[in-house]
């Protein structure tokens, strides 16, 4: 049962497009698990559709429709065709959809299809970590997987946290979260999440990129990240 | 939780049994389907008169520091020629031919954007903005019926509820942009818009 949901801000700014790209990942891995935010979204989408057919015409050149059916009629696709995905390879995908990590189709993509091969950072016993590349914008995207039982170190927050379940369960003081919740903890806040003894908690995770380290969580996290993601890029370079 | 999840559902459920008879049927929903069928180009022709002027105009807006004619003109073409490959996936059932043409703008514009700005990325628009084959189905809000009542409400917005759905929804603005904008605090701009929803039966908890 989802408890937890984007709250009218994320939504909107989902369904306008108008959201950080690492943020709208976090919204799109939702909603495949909430059909209330997506009937939400389809909603708001219908505005968008409304809005537009009411606007201003604005008139195209005389010469438009011509030259889009002699590109039809060369074959044309889109000028900007689907390349990222198709680095994909299928199998990857299949790979993944027989897997036991229900893993949301932007997640998919993210990961190429699976968890396994992903450069996990051991920090501790109970927790690591794979950091993940959605763009340059300043949002850091990580998958963590908690150990089941395990405790993650209490960390303050310096941006907002965007953390979306994946599999299994956590709790910390102010609440428990199951498979599927959007939680959202904002700059300042500390906590301490706490997997369920049954399962390994995996969480997809956004930060706004803190300005610089401080608390115990970054010295430990930020600095090891990095280093690991360096080394990672030179040894490919 | 759940108990007021469920009284929101109903009086939407409520609200738009209120709402009066569906209306005509969506006179482009046919055109839309004779493309798909039989590439039936002169069908095209009257999607292309009816909304490539629309699709300029929504993306003129969206793109108003780029803003030069030649670019908007090259990007509607752009959304007209995936209505022409894609109509085929077009599902009545899931959207109007209006909410559905303003997803291939919405995804053509950030797609655009994203390519140009100095954001780098390495993941397609469409994995993030989709529509899901999740297990999980859509609840049922009659969203498809809200056309009539989203017009009807729309009119009656006061002024500054109208001003901040333009800017989300056609001007290509996050809350935060608006509220940079306006020189207002986020909250006072979230609330607006929140309002605004809600008198458009789109009921959202928090
Ligand atoms: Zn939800």
């Amino acid at each position: 049962m989802i408890s937890y949901h984007p709250d009218s801000r994320y939504l909107t700014d989902f369904a306008t497009a108008n959201l950080p790209l690492a943020e709208a990942v976090c919204v799109s891995a939702h909603l495949e698990f909430c059909g209330k935010c997506r009937a939400h979204v389809q909603q708001l989408t219908d505005v968008g559709g409304h809005m537009l057919a009411r606007l201003q015409p604005e008139a195209v050149s005389e010469d438009s429709f011509a030259a889009l059916m002699a590109r039809v009629s060369a074959g044309a696709q889109e000028q900007f065709p689907v390349t990222v995905a198709a680095q994909v390879p299928q199998e990857d995908v299949e790979e993944a959809a027989q897997s036991h990590v229900f893993l949301p189709r932007a997640v998919r993509r993210l990961v190429s299809g699976s968890l396994d091969k992903l450069r996990w950072v051991q920090l501790g016993k109970a927790l690591r970590v794979a950091p993940l590349q959605v763009s340059d914008e300043s949002r850091e995207t990580a998958i963590y997987d908690i150990r089941a039982g395990g405790r993650m170190p209490e960390h303050e927050h310096r941006g907002e946290e965007i953390t979306v379940l994946l599999q299994g369960s956590f709790s910390d003081a102010d609440g428990s979260y199951s498979c599927g919740d959007f939680v959202v903890r904002h700059a300042g806040e500390a906590h301490q999440p706490t997997a369920t003894m049954d399962k390994d908690c995996i969480c997809l995770v956004c930060l706004e990129r803190p300005v610089r380290p401080r608390g115990l969580f970054y010295r430990l996290l930020e600095p090891l990240v990095n280093y690991r993601l360096q080394r990672m890029n030179r040894s490919v370079a | 939780m759940s108990s007021s999840e469920d009284s929101n559902i109903g009086s939407l459920r409520k609200a738009l049994a209120g709402a009066g008879p569906q209306g005509a049927p969506d006179p482009w929903e046919a055109a839309i389907r004779k493309v798909a069928q039989h590439q039936d180009r002169a069908e095209f022709k009257k999607l292309f008169d009816h909304y490539a002027p629309m699709i300029k105009s929504f993306l003129c807006k969206g793109i108003s520091s780029y803003a030069d004619r030649s670019l908007a003109e090259e990007m509607t073409q752009e959304v007209m020629l995936k209505v022409w490959n894609k109509a085929d996936s077009f599902n009545p059932t899931k959207a109007s031919v209006n909410t559905w043409i303003f997803t291939i703008a919405r995804n053509t514009r950030i797609d655009f954007i994203r390519r140009n700005g100095r954001a780098g990325r390495t993941i397609d628009i469409e994995d993030i903005w989709h529509e899901a084959d999740s297990p999980e189905p859509v609840v049922e809000l009659q969203q498809r019926r809200v056309e009539t009542m989203i017009r009807n409400a729309m009119a009656t917005l006061p002024e500054e509820q109208a001003l901040v759905l333009e800017k989300a929804f056609m001007e290509n603005k996050s809350h935060n942009d608006i509220a940079e904008e306006l020189a207002l605090p986020l909250g006072t701009v979230k609330s607006r818009i929140r309002l605004a929803l809600s008198k458009l039966q789109i009921l959202i908890d928090r």
